[in-house]
């Protein structure tokens, strides 16, 4: 993200739909607890194997109707129901609930899938009744970026609407990308966030890749993070939202920002296969180096870093190495693993990165006991953590992509 | 907010971006070249296609790509949109004089794609539902959208970053414009833009029940148009700075003069039928590249062929053009090769790209002359002569109602 002279970018709204009950204090209240409100996945479809993971974060039961009427939400699919509702609660958080319509706001949401689901009844249509079977409505619905096209349509705004797809680095993308259509001049505002869903043949085809943490000896499964003995991660739906937009202006209205983002950054670790993680973290390390430098930030400074480390193996194996070598000898700050509280995908990473840039309490992170010695972070055991001044928040996908943030308490 | 028209721009100095490098893959052929003499020809490369069974369709033709060389070890292993890609990177790079691989350099890649390995996905999920037991994991591989990308990444050695755009037909323009920024704000010195899309069984069966495809090769502008054609392809531009590229004895071929982007927020599918937003992207893109409506010479329009796309561009190109707009030329690519979706805007740059250094606009197949009622100046027959051609401008129409424009200008240093 370029910096521009004078020009800070605040996050003014944060919309969450996630886990089971939703909402930004839910969220708070799992972060400040000490397990995962995982649920058990249907099933009964046959995609999955007999050995199976079983639990995911879902959002089933959630009631979207206060944020989205039956009326409204007809005409969605499910990816595009939970984006609009993150999208309305944060827009009636920054105090802008109906007042982004027009050319000055744009949107930048991210997905790691799109809409799964329905690219899934489109194939069972046309393999159960051939291709005059399939719904034309379904079709709209199944393009990746029909979660940004439903929340432009429900709040008006005009600007650029784009829907960046790189796998877990791409709500962070959307959040760096979003700012830097500030920072340019294209928006005054904009819409930032990440949606995805967790249909039965999605869950099931991240378990046969043995992506998904398995259940054992009795026990639900965990994903551990940095932990010796984690095995994947567990999975999650959900969508979050932040509303984005200069300081002076959010100053101007008189709004409290949750917080300042002050730098992004991307690299690429080429030595990733197609699906899983590879073993740049020299190569990460640097291009994050860079960042930090670009943004005039020392990592002795950092406060605290909020880590993407969901318990995949070769994926915590590669975020913590990058992190140990861009600290080299020195202690690493506070390193919090939110993954084992939200799991993967559905924004509830990226969301509680932006809480804890406002410091607080945070519970012990459920799984961990045994740390990994292979990687030497051990993440965070509870209690308070100072805000950010700034914090690093960091992800390294799958297929080789990374990506970086600093935020800075508002 | 909401009265707020187009704004302040924080403009700073801001150095001038250049193509260096073009390459594509089309239903024409493996390469540029290809792309060229079948867009000059006049003839369609749209026409029956077996990658597929499309006997329960609607419709039986589209763009599809020949098979094509072998580019890489573990080529066979690649989708179809991953080796479209590739393919149109090295050509790209190639032709930029870049010595890959590209590690330790300020590089990343911004592409644009709908479909990533989705061809590939549906012969997975076809095994798991038909077979049920173990489908072959290989087929999944490249599943990701974001997969082209990162094949181009992986083989060419870039550490930067590597993002993908997926805005349906917006995609490869709205790709364009994320590596022009990241040009221009210093992020990378060099960034491969573009986009791969494969043709699908989900992506032909959903237009087809959306009866927004045409039972001939797709006529855009045209009185019969009933549809669009869906293609498959890749195409990459190579931005960099123009002092970048000078330095290294590199011989720009345009220049990148301004991108704009807007939301129509009306409709999932339908454009703005008074093209209302888009012409707020054409606007913004203007604006960008510091230029009047006047300075621009041709219009390389997303032509979709169907009746509600074309009609709602031509309202766009009046209300940026005025009475202009008539006379303004218009070249229609996809009635040459169909449909690219999240490639469209790549493979328009690049077709933008060959008028600009050639002097010359590529007709849209057939004889017949565009629809009275839409009163535009349609390129067709034979190619047309513009040797005083400047600058040219690029629409991408989209699903969610993402409008795009790309503008690109004769390289004068």
């Amino acid at each position: 993200m370029m910096r521009t002279p004078g020009v800070g970018i605040v996050i003014t709204g944060l919309g969450v739909v996630s886990g089971p009950d939703g909402g930004v204090d839910a969220l708070a209240r799992t972060l400040s607890g000490a397990e995962m409100p995982a649920t058990a996945v249907d099933r009964s479809k046959g995609y999955h194997l007999a050995d199976s993971a079983r639990r995911a974060v879902l959002t089933g039961d959630l009631d979207l109707s206060t944020w989205v009427p039956p009326g409204v939400a007809r005409r969605m699919s499910r990816p595009s129901r939970l984006a609009v509702a993150a999208a309305r609660m944060a827009l009636a958080e920054a105090g802008l609930a109906g007042k982004v319509e027009g050319p000055r706001t744009g949107i930048v949401m991210s997905t790691a899938f799109g809409a799964v689901e329905s690219t899934e009844q489109i194939l069972e249509a046309v393999r159960l009744e051939g291709p005059q079977g399939a719904s034309p409505f379904v079709f709209a619905e199944s393009v990746a970026n029909a979660a940004a096209g439903q929340v432009a349509i429900d709040t008006r705004a005009r600007g650029p609407n784009l829907t960046i797809v790189q796998r877990e680095a791409g709500a962070l993308t959307a959040l760096g990308r979003g700012a830097a259509l500030i920072t340019s001049g294209r928006c005054d505002c904009v819409i930032a966030g990440s949606v995805d869903q967790m249909p039965p043949v999605l869950h099931a085809l991240l378990d046969r890749f043995g992506a998904l943490a398995r259940p054992g000896n009795g026990m639900h499964e965990v994903a551990r993070p940095f932990d010796r003995r984690r095995m994947g991660f567990v999975a999650a739906e959900g969508a979050v939202v932040l509303v984005l937009e200069r300081a002076d202006q959010a100053r101007a209205r008189g709004v409290q920002a949750r917080a300042r983002l002050r730098a992004f950054g991307s690299g690429f670790d080429t030595t990733a296969p197609r699906i899983g993680w590879g073993t740049g973290h020299q190569t990460l390390a640097a291009a994050l180096a860079r960042t930090l430098a670009r943004a005039g930030v020392a990592a002795c400074t950092i406060t605290h870093v909020v880590c993407g480390a969901s318990g995949s193996v070769a994926g915590d194996r590669l975020e913590g190495l990058t992190l140990r070598r861009l600290w080299g000898d020195e202690e690493l700050p506070p390193v919090l693993t939110p993954k084992a509280f939200v799991g993967q995908y559905g924004g509830g990473f990226v969301a509680s990165a932006v809480l804890a840039a406002a410091g607080g309490t945070f519970g012990p992170t459920p799984g961990f006991t045994d740390e990994d010695p292979e990687i030497g972070v051990r993440p965070h055991a509870g209690g308070s953590l100072p805000p950010a001044s700034p914090s690093l928040v960091t992800t390294c996908a799958s297929g080789g992509s990374a990506a970086w943030l600093l935020l800075d308490r508002a | 907010m909401a009265e707020s028209g187009r704004g302040p721009r924080l403009r700073l100095a801001r150095p001038r971006v250049v193509v260096s490098g073009v390459g594509a893959v089309t239903a024409a052929g493996w390469g540029v070249a290809s792309f060229r003499h079948a867009a000059r020809s006049g003839r369609t490369a749209i026409g029956p296609f077996n990658r597929f069974p499309s006997d329960a369709q609607r419709t039986h033709l589209a763009g599809q790509a020949p098979p094509g060389p072998p580019r890489c070890a573990g080529w066979a292993r690649l989708s179809n949109s991953d080796r479209f890609a590739l393919h149109s990177a090295l050509e790209a790079v190639e032709q930029a004089g870049l010595e890959t691989p590209l590690a330790g350099r300020s590089a990343g890649v911004f592409f644009g794609s709908s479909t990533g390995g989705l061809f590939e996905t549906e012969a997975y999920y076809d095994e798991l539902v038909r077979l049920g037991g173990r489908p072959r994991r290989s087929l999944l591989a490249s599943h990701h959208i974001s997969a082209p990308a990162e094949t181009v990444a992986r083989h060419l050695g870039v550490e930067g970053p590597v993002e993908t755009v997926s805005s349906a037909c917006a995609s490869g323009a709205l790709a364009i414009q994320q590596a022009l920024e990241a040009v221009r704000c210093g992020e990378v010195d060099i960034a491969l833009a573009g986009g791969a899309d494969c043709l699908a069984v989900t992506t032909y069966t959903g237009f087809n029940a959306l009866r927004a495809v045409d039972e001939q090769p797709c006529r855009p502008f045209r009185s019969a148009r009933e549809g669009l054609s869906l293609g498959e392809g890749g195409a990459v531009l190579v931005l960099e700075r123009a002092d970048h590229a000078v330095a290294r004895g590199a011989t720009p071929l345009v220049e990148v003069l301004g991108t704009g982007a807007s939301c129509d927020a009306t409709h999932m599918t339908a454009p703005h039928a008074e093209g209302v937003w888009a012409a707020a992207a054409v606007e913004a893109a203007l604006a960008d590249a510091g230029l009047d409506c006047s300075d621009v010479d041709y219009v390389n329009a997303h032509g979709t062929g169907t009746p509600l796309n074309d009609a709602a561009e031509r309202a766009t190109l009046a209300r940026c053009f005025g009475a202009r707009s008539a006379r303004m030329p218009v070249e229609a690519t996809k009635g040459v090769i169909g449909h690219l979706l999240g490639a469209a805007g790549a493979i328009e740059a690049v077709a933008m790209t060959l008028a600009l250094v050639d002097g010359q606009l590529h007709p849209a197949p057939g004889d017949d002359p565009s629809d009275p009622a839409l009163a535009i100046d349609l390129v067709h027959g034979a190619p047309r002569a513009m040797p005083s051609l400047r600058t040219a401008i690029s629409l991408s129409l989209g699903f969610g109602g993402a409008n795009a424009a790309v503008i690109l200008g004769r390289w004068d240093s």
